[in-house]
Formats: structure tokens, C-alpha cells, sequence
């Protein structure tokens, strides 16, 4: 890296730089096109008649606006519930998995012992068992434990389900943390868990925040588990209330169901407007090294 | 700080505990059952009395063509997918990683595929896919670029490609998010450095940006190939594993054996098989961050 | 009133038992829970009110209305069924009994079954649930194929339009289609017909009794069915193909999509006649534009098959007890209720299929000539077990081998040999796994 100057002139690399600006902003166009359009599309659909869902050829902005897809979708099913429970449900499993996801990473990452080296290689091998094969075994210890058709049950399994990527992500920031500090701490007489307490996760707190998004956002969309595993009506959450608007072999009532899918997709994407910011930062601070 | 003594393990012990009991009660013990039920020949019914059958499943499983067909399909879906995903993840990650107008607004809407629920997501994209009324077709023949009539979930040939696409599509954010932090690590002086340096925008990236990156790419990679291999819901939403089997993923497989034909045993032996040659890949791919580790 | 206060002070104590099948209530008697597969706005309506109505005059046992959809219920039941947690009454789907009656899931209704409903459904019909001499579901409604064509279209191609007492043949209606089509570029080209094939091996099996040919055979003996593809199983399959392949009647892009994937290119006059199911009219008369004609013709029939070939094979909705269910007879008796004749018009007309009672096929509401719906309801005479109705393995067979080679056969693929060769020769092997 030693300073060696391109002989050209400033103009050119100005001029050179505002193309290159304006090839940015149209490759990013191209990719915001390309990833969120079923969204729009999603928006237009909810607020199509069924004469227009008809069309051969669909507009993207409905010609004649109707909220009847919403009044049926809330007339058939009990959405606003529903997503009370999403949340309820998806928001304690999160909170729960990143509180204990923490301890875990850290005497993962700072003591070497078998049961951390058994963490990591439990982390992928879960992630890599077909998931049809742990649902019965997993509804018969459910059972035992009185924890069927219960939304804390089903937080439970959540909790379970979303440690391995809380545990994978937070490990890396650990890792980022200087030991010094944790050592100067030591020094001033601070015990292992007041170190970890009022030194580790004020420094983790951006990472905690993107971990807390994921898993949130991983149990707000998981439908299987919620499916099997909650039976009564006033407690089933939001990712199974939308397979009601489907007939067999494929058949849907289009409008209702992209109502209440709009209404389903919504909060995460404003939970994500509030905080990609922090996600960055968080991200900034060690993320997934490897 | 971690020179280890009894006073350490024991704490080591307590900060685990809250994580090890519900995984260990939850997943452990319902996936050593489940791997388990590979040696037997449990089925579905309550009138089927379960015996241990020892290697059988996996001697059948060796010679099912069926089964290794689908295998092949799904490492072709799986690599297709996952590099696809890191390759556009990369490029949408430095434009985001950018000073630019509406960032803000730019990540956010970058992150609606990992909003929008599964089942959603599926039947969005076959009317995108639909040969009659769907967006694809009609804005193609409104480019002038088809006639507007193209098969895209029912022929042979592009079936498989339409499905990757929807696969990179779902899984562009998780991988996007991950890259951006990582990016953000990279230090800006070395940006600075390269960029007085004369180096251009591909040699910038690949002396400083890439060597700097290259740790969580291949960390995120790894997790993204066993979630590919894994999954299936949206294929099973848009192709059902047709047309004539071209798109018919190994969990796709393993799920029919196990719940529409109550195979539990044949089915977790192909489970088990696919944990196993997944292990492998990733034994290789990720021997540094597990050998570290182990150190 | 001693039954219920024992009935009470047992549900206290072993609340795990009971779970399995009404779940208690805090107070009062326990309730039985109904899983609903009612999916569109109207038949969801009609379910839930006659489920209120149920409990407005019973004060015995309650019924809890559950949500299920037909996307996921076979997984839902599954699970549930092994956990021992699964709902008392189950609505399903005669295919979907055959495992689950074997599994022993299913309680078996024959002695349950009250006389005026065994007298209400014909025997013909009760053929459709019995598995092995048992009955593990109530059949109540079916649903018939049948062609909806665009009236204009016929009529400007000089078609007449049959009524039911007259279906075509398929050979007119192969002639029919050809008439229809013509071959302009992209777009504009029009086909006399297409095949919304997402489930190719239940129409092909469905169909193939229109001809008198089964695929399927089931062996008398309780040993594993057979798979046969003589010439009268294979006439309806090779049809399809001589339309898609051969004639450019009908579109190969059509055959990956589902019945409501077609609706767009029908209205806009792309395709001529549609071969559905009867209650896709909901959905076309919901969606079609002002001023679309259409108009419900039978199903074409074969040429000299059993029954004039208007049989066809169904695989009617039904009403199920669950083995682990304590409170049967209760269960029955809210069946019962539900598929009384005048109930099961209302559940009819909302999910727009014909019922199973022959008594309320007579209803004034649903012999109409308004919507087609006599059409379907003369049609309900002629309908047959599905082929695939209590084969063993037919799930596996299905997905592994016919699918697939219906897939290639269709789309030109390959060659009936080929197709006859793996249906029977691949699908024995694995039919042969399986005793019934």
C-alpha cells in the first residue's frame, strides 16, 4: 500500500465518478425492483375485486380500489388475534432465546471446554436434520410436559428453534469484545457476572438488537410447528390463520388472503424500518466471523 | 481469563445451563429419537408394533435410484441457490454499503422477501409464473422479448431454473444483512489507502474488501447450503417436485416418505444420509472456524 | 344429571387423559372439537352457524369449531394422530381415510351410524367411505367433473350446446375442440380446451371410469391392488396427450397449473371449455367479467363403457370420529345433525358441490338450471368410488412413479409403451409393499 498517484486529471475522475453514481443507483433500482415488487404486487392484489384478479392481463395499480378483500379476511378469520398471538408468541421466544443465547456464547467463546465444542457442532447438525423427523418426538415430549395447544409451548419450541443462529451470530460478537476490558474489570473486583453483566452486553447491545430481529422474524414467519402444535382457535397465530384461505390442490381465495397477508408482512417490514439502523451498527461490531 | 481451573468450569457450567436444558430436553433428546427410528421399522398406525431392523433401511436406501436421483437434484438446487445468493447478496451489499440517497429506505425494502411469510411467498410466484396471466410473461412480451406464452413451471427445462430463482429471491436479505455488517468491518483507512493507490474498483475489492470479507462469506455460505438443502416448502408450493420429477428436492422426498406414506424409519434413514454427506461438505468447507474452535 | 357430575369429577382428575379427545372445560359438560376444512367465505359462514345452532339446543355436549385447510390437514392429522391430540370430528376426504382408517386412527362408524342416515346417502355412495367392511367417514359432499365452456365462442364456431340429457362423446369432443382452436402467433392463438393437471394421477384415474378402465384394481382378496393399463385405462390419458401433443387442441403450459390458474386465459377467451370440477363455478362467477357468457356442459362420456359411460370417479368430502375420541356416540349424533337433509343443502350451496343425500339433490335450491347446478346434481346419479380409494400405497405410487410419467406422458415426453411399461411394471413393485 504504498502512495503511488494515477497520473490522470481530477475532471476526468469527477466525471468519471458521477457515472459511476448514477450505474449505482440503477443497479440498486434494478435490485429493490427485483426483491420487493411482490410486495407491491401483494398491495395491488388485496385491494383487487375478484373480476379483477380475473384478468388475463393484471394492472398493477387496481382500477377500482375495494376494501372487501379486508372485511372478508377479518370477517372469515380472527386476524387482529391471530396477530396478537404472532407477536406474543414470536416476541417472549425471542427475548427469551437472546437472554440465554447470550451466557451461552460467552462461555463458549472465552472457556474451551467440550460441552462449547459440543454447542458448535450441535448448532449445525440441528440446522442440517430433516425437520419432519424431530416434529413427532418433539410433540410426544411436549405432551408429557402438558405443553400442547399452549402458546407458551410454542414459544418454548421457538426458543429452542431460533438458538442456533442467535448462538452462531453472537459468538462472533463475543469474540469481538477485547478481553482487556474484561480484565480490567477483573482487576477492580468485579466478579464473572457482574463482568458480563455491566461490561460484555453494554458492548453487545447493537448485536443483541440484530440477533433479537432474526430470531423475532424467524418465529413470526414459522408455520409447522404452529400448525401441529396449537389446536384452539383463540390461540393460533398468524402464519397458520393465512392457509385457511387455501382449497386443495392449490386453490386460494386470492383476495382475502393477500388482505390478510399484507396485514401479516407488515409489522416485520416496519420492525425492520425501525431498526436496519442498529442492525448495521450492530453487525459492525464482530457479526459472523469465522 | 480463561485459563481454566474448577471455579471456571463451574461458571462455565452456570452460563450454559439456561441454553443446555431446553435444547438438550427439546432437541437434543426428540433428534437422537428421531435419528433413532433410522434402525427400525417404524411406520405410521397405531395397529404397527415397531422392531429394530439394524442397517436395513440403509440397504434399501443404497440401491433406491428414486431417492439418489432427487439427491442429485437437490446438491444441483443447493450449490445453484447458494452461490447465486452470495454472488447478488455481495453486490446488492456493497451498493447498500454505499453513502447514498434513501438508504434507509433502500434496506429496508431489500429485506421483503424475509418478511413476507413462506406460504405467501409461494403463491405470489406462481402468478408471477403464470403462463397466462402472469407479470413475467406479460411484461416479456410487452419488452418484445417472447411472444408472451413461455411454460416457466411446466417445462422440463426451465422449471428447475424458475424455482432457483424463487430460492435466491427468499434468501437474498439473511445473506444480504450478514455481508453488510461484514462489510462494515473493513476498515476505512484501507479503502483510503487503495483508493490513493490508483487501485481500481475491482482491484479495491479484491486487496482489500474481499480478504477482509472472505471469513463471514464463507461462514454465511455454509449456513445458507444446509438451509437450501433443507428446505422445501416453496418448491412444494410452486412445482410440487414436478414436472416429471425435475424439481423433486431430497427433503421433499424425505417429508413424503415420513408423512404422506408413514415411512418413519426409511425416512429417517434418508435423513441421516443426508445429515451425512451435508457433515462432509461442511467439515471441508468450514475446517478453520471448527478447528479454531477446537484450539 | 348423576352421569354429568361423575362424567366432571373424572375430566378433573385426569386431565392428561382426557386431552386426547374433548377437551374439558372449566365448567360445565365437555366439548367436542369439529376440525372445519370449509375454506370459502360462504361455506365457512354456514359451518360456523350450524355449529352455534348445534350448541344453542344441546346442552349435553358442546361443539368447538376448529379451523383446519385442506393444504396441510393430512400433516396436522399425522401429528396429532400420533401425539394423541387430534379433534374428535375430523372433516377430510375419502382418499385421505384410506391410510388413516388402516393406521386405526379412525373410529369405525358402521354400528354408530343411525338408520335414517344410512337410508338418507345410497349404498353407491357408502361405497366410497367403506375400507375393508368398515365405514370411517360420512360421505356428504361430492363433486363431479364437468365442462365449462364460453357460450360465445361455441356459438360463433356453429357449436351446439348439449344439456345433460345428451353429452358429447369424446371423440365430438375432440372434434368439438378442434373446431375451436386456431393458430395465430403467441397470444392470440386460442385452444378448444386445456388441462389444469397440478394432481395429473386422480383426474387420469377419475376419468379412466368414463371408459370403463380403472387403472387401479383392487384385490378381492385383501392382498396388494394391482396396476393394469389396458386399453380402456389408457383411452382418457392418450386423449389428453393426442390434444396437447399431437392436434394443438388444448396448451401444455396448462398441465402444471391448478383449476383457478386457467380462469384468466378462459375469460379472456384463450381457451374455449374448461374440464373442472363443479364448484370452480363459484370462483368463475365471482371473477368473470361483465357480460361473459358461460355455460355448464357434462362431462364428455366414453363410447360403449359401463353406465353409457357417464361414470366417473370421486373422492367425496367426509365427516370422520377419531379412535381416541371417549364421547362416539355424541360425536355421531352432531354428524347426524350436520348432514340432515336440509343442513346438508345449506353445505352444499356454499361450498357449490352436490350433496350426497338424495333427498336433498331434489331440493328446489340446487336442481335449478341457475349456475349449472342442474347439471352437476343429474351427474351426482353416475358417480363412483375413485379408483385410488382404498389402495394401500397409493400415496407412494402416486408420487413416485405416476406422477412423473404422467408429467413426461402429457407433455410429450415419452410414449405410451414407456408410460404402461413404469405405471405397471415400477408401480407393482411398490403397490406390492403394501397389504390392505
Amino acid at each position: 500500500m504504498t502512495g503511488r498517484r494515477m497520473p490522470a486529471s481530477a475532471r476526468g475522475a469527477r466525471r468519471r465518478r458521477g457515472w459511476g453514481r448514477a450505474a449505482q443507483y440503477a443497479a440498486l433500482l434494478c435490485y429493490l425492483a427485483f426483491l420487493a415488487f411482490p410486495l407491491l404486487w401483494l398491495v395491488s392484489t388485496a385491494f383487487k375485486s375478484p373480476r379483477e384478479l380475473g384478468s388475463v392481463d393484471p394492472s398493477w395499480l387496481p382500477h377500482h380500489p375495494t376494501l372487501d378483500n379486508f372485511r372478508k379476511a377479518f370477517a372469515e378469520q380472527p386476524l387482529l388475534h391471530a396477530a396478537l398471538n404472532s407477536v406474543a408468541v414470536a416476541g417472549a421466544a425471542a427475548l427469551v432465546s437472546v437472554a440465554i443465547a447470550v451466557p451461552a456464547a460467552y462461555a463458549t467463546v472465552r472457556f474451551r471446554t467440550a460441552v462449547g465444542r459440543a454447542g458448535t457442532v450441535w448448532v449445525l447438525v440441528s440446522q442440517a436434520f430433516p425437520l419432519v423427523l424431530i416434529i413427532i418426538p418433539l410433540f410426544m415430549v411436549l405432551k408429557v410436559m402438558h405443553l400442547i395447544d399452549s402458546r407458551p409451548g410454542l414459544g418454548l419450541v421457538y426458543v429452542v428453534w431460533t438458538l442456533p443462529f442467535a448462538l452462531w451470530m453472537l459468538q462472533g460478537y463475543v469474540r469481538a469484545v477485547p478481553v482487556s476490558l474484561e480484565e480490567a474489570a477483573a482487576i477492580d473486583g468485579c466478579g464473572r457476572y457482574r463482568t458480563l453483566r455491566s461490561v460484555v452486553v453494554p458492548l453487545l447491545l447493537p448485536g443483541l438488537v440484530a440477533t433479537l430481529m432474526f430470531s423475532f422474524v424467524t418465529a413470526w414467519n414459522e408455520f409447522f410447528f404452529a400448525l401441529v402444535l396449537l389446536k384452539s382457535p383463540e390461540k393460533q397465530t398468524m402464519s397458520v390463520i393465512l392457509t385457511h384461505f387455501l382449497g386443495a390442490e392449490g386453490a386460494a381465495d386470492l383476495g382475502p388472503l393477500a388482505a390478510a397477508s399484507v396485514l401479516a408482512t407488515l409489522p416485520s417490514l416496519l420492525f425492520f424500518a425501525l431498526l436496519q439502523r442498529h442492525l448495521v451498527q450492530g453487525m459492525l461490531s464482530g457479526a459472523v466471523k469465522g | 481469563m480463561s485459563r481454566s481451573g474448577p471455579a471456571t468450569h463451574r461458571d462455565a457450567w452456570f452460563l450454559l445451563l439456561p441454553a443446555l436444558i431446553p435444547v438438550l430436553v427439546l432437541s437434543v433428546g426428540p433428534l437422537l429419537y428421531g435419528a433413532a427410528l433410522a434402525f427400525t421399522d417404524a411406520q405410521s398406525g397405531v395397529r404397527h408394533s415397531t422392531t429394530f431392523t439394524g442397517l436395513d433401511n440403509f440397504r434399501a436406501l443404497r440401491l433406491d435410484s428414486l431417492f439418489w436421483q432427487s439427491f442429485r437434484i437437490g446438491l444441483v438446487w443447493a450449490v445453484c441457490v447458494t452461490v447465486l445468493q452470495l454472488l447478488l447478496s455481495l453486490g446488492l451489499a456493497l451498493l447498500l454499503n454505499r453513502n447514498l440517497r434513501f438508504r434507509w429506505l433502500a434496506r429496508t425494502l431489500a429485506l421483503v422477501p424475509w418478511a413476507m411469510p413462506e406460504v405467501v411467498i409461494g403463491i405470489m410466484w406462481r402468478l408471477v409464473y403464470n403462463p397466462d396471466a402472469g407479470v413475467l410473461n406479460n411484461a416479456l412480451r410487452d419488452l418484445r422479448l417472447t411472444d408472451g406464452t413461455t411454460d416457466w413451471l411446466s417445462s422440463m427445462s426451465l422449471a428447475l431454473p424458475a424455482v432457483i430463482v424463487v430460492g435466491v429471491w427468499a434468501g437474498m436479505p439473511q445473506t444480504t444483512v450478514v455481508l453488510l455488517a461484514g462489510l462494515q468491518n473493513v476498515p476505512a483507512e484501507l479503502h483510503e489507502a487503495a483508493g490513493l493507490d490508483g487501485a481500481g474498483p475491482w482491484r479495491g475489492f479484491t486487496t482489500v474488501t474481499w480478504p477482509a470479507l472472505r471469513p463471514v462469506a464463507l461462514s454465511v455460505m455454509a449456513l445458507n447450503f444446509i438451509w437450501n438443502f433443507n428446505s422445501f416448502g416453496l418448491v412444494y408450493v410452486l412445482t410440487g417436485g414436478g414436472p416429471g420429477g425435475k424439481t423433486q428436492l431430497p427433503m421433499l422426498f424425505a417429508y413424503a416418505e415420513a408423512f404422506r406414506y408413514g415411512q418413519f424409519g426409511y425416512a429417517a434413514a434418508m435423513g441421516l444420509a443426508m445429515v451425512a454427506v451435508v457433515a462432509v461438505l461442511l467439515a471441508v468447507f468450514l475446517r478453520n472456524r471448527l478447528t479454531r474452535e477446537d484450539g | 344429571m348423576r352421569r354429568r357430575t361423575v362424567l366432571a369429577g373424572v375430566l378433573g382428575s385426569t386431565t392428561v387423559a382426557v386431552s386426547g379427545c374433548g377437551s374439558p372445560s372449566r365448567s360445565g359438560p365437555p366439548s367436542l372439537d369439529f376440525l372445519s376444512l370449509a375454506w370459502q367465505e360462504e361455506s365457512v359462514k354456514v359451518n360456523k352457524a350450524l355449529v352455534e345452532q348445534w350448541n344453542a339446543q344441546q346442552s349435553q355436549i358442546k361443539v368447538r369449531y376448529v379451523q383446519g385447510s385442506w393444504d396441510d390437514v393430512h400433516d396436522q392429522l399425522l401429528t396429532s394422530f400420533e401425539g394423541g391430540a387430534a379433534s374428535d370430528i375430523i372433516h377430510d376426504e375419502g382418499n385421505d381415510l384410506t391410510d388413516f382408517g388402516f393406521g386405526g386412527y379412525l373410529a369405525d362408524l358402521t354400528t354408530l351410524i343411525p338408520a335414517s342416515l344410512r337410508r338418507r346417502i345410497p349404498e353407491r355412495t357408502w361405497d366410497t367411505a367403506r375400507l375393508g367392511g368398515a365405514v370411517y367417514g360420512v360421505p356428504f359432499l361430492q363433486e363431479p367433473r364437468v365442462l365449462i365452456a364460453n357460450r360465445r365462442l361455441l356459438e360463433e364456431a356453429g357449436v351446439t350446446v348439449t344439456d345433460s340429457a345428451d353429452a358429447w362423446t369424446w371423440t365430438e369432443f375432440e372434434d368439438v375442440c378442434r373446431r375451436l382452436s386456431h393458430r395465430a402467433g403467441g397470444a392470440a392463438r386460442r385452444y378448444g380446451t386445456a388441462w389444469p393437471m397440478k394432481s395429473p394421477v386422480s383426474v387420469t384415474l377419475n376419468l379412466a371410469l368414463t371408459n370403463g378402465g380403472r387403472v387401479l384394481y383392487k384385490d378381492p382378496g385383501g392382498g396388494p391392488s394391482q396396476v393394469r393399463f389396458g386399453n380402456a385405462d389408457s383411452a382418457f390419458a392418450e386423449l389428453v396427450r393426442r390434444q396437447v401433443v399431437q392436434d394443438g387442441t388444448a396448451p401444455a403450459g396448462a398441465l402444471a397449473l391448478g383449476g383457478g390458474d386457467v380462469l384468466p386465459g378462459f375469460f379472456a377467451g384463450r381457451y374455449a371449455i374448461l374440464p373442472l370440477d363443479f364448484s370452480y363455478r363459484q370462483q368463475i362467477q365471482q371473477q368473470a367479467p361483465e357480460g361473459f357468457d358461460w355455460v355448464v356442459l357434462p362431462l364428455p362420456v366414453g363410447e360403449s363403457a359401463p353406465d353409457g359411460g357417464r361414470a366417473q370417479g370421486v373422492s367425496p368430502q367426509t365427516l370422520s370420529v377419531s379412535a381416541a375420541c371417549k364421547h362416539r356416540r355424541e360425536a355421531m349424533a352432531f354428524i347426524d345433525f350436520m348432514t340432515s337433509t336440509p343442513h346438508m343443502v345449506r353445505l352444499a350451496q356454499g361450498d357449490w358441490m352436490p350433496p350426497t343425500d338424495a333427498v336433498a339433490l331434489s331440493d328446489p335450491a340446487l336442481s335449478t338450471a341457475k349456475l349449472g347446478w342442474s347439471t352437476g346434481v343429474a351427474l351426482a346419479g353416475h358417480l363412483a368410488a375413485s379408483p385410488a380409494l382404498g389402495v394401500r400405497g397409493y400415496a407412494e405410487w402416486s408420487d413416485k412413479i405416476a406422477t412423473p410419467a404422467l408429467q413426461q406422458f402429457y407433455s410429450g415426453a415419452i410414449g405410451l409403451d414407456s408410460l404402461r411399461r413404469t405405471l405397471v411394471r415400477d408401480g407393482n413393485r411398490v403397490l406390492a409393499r403394501y397389504r390392505s
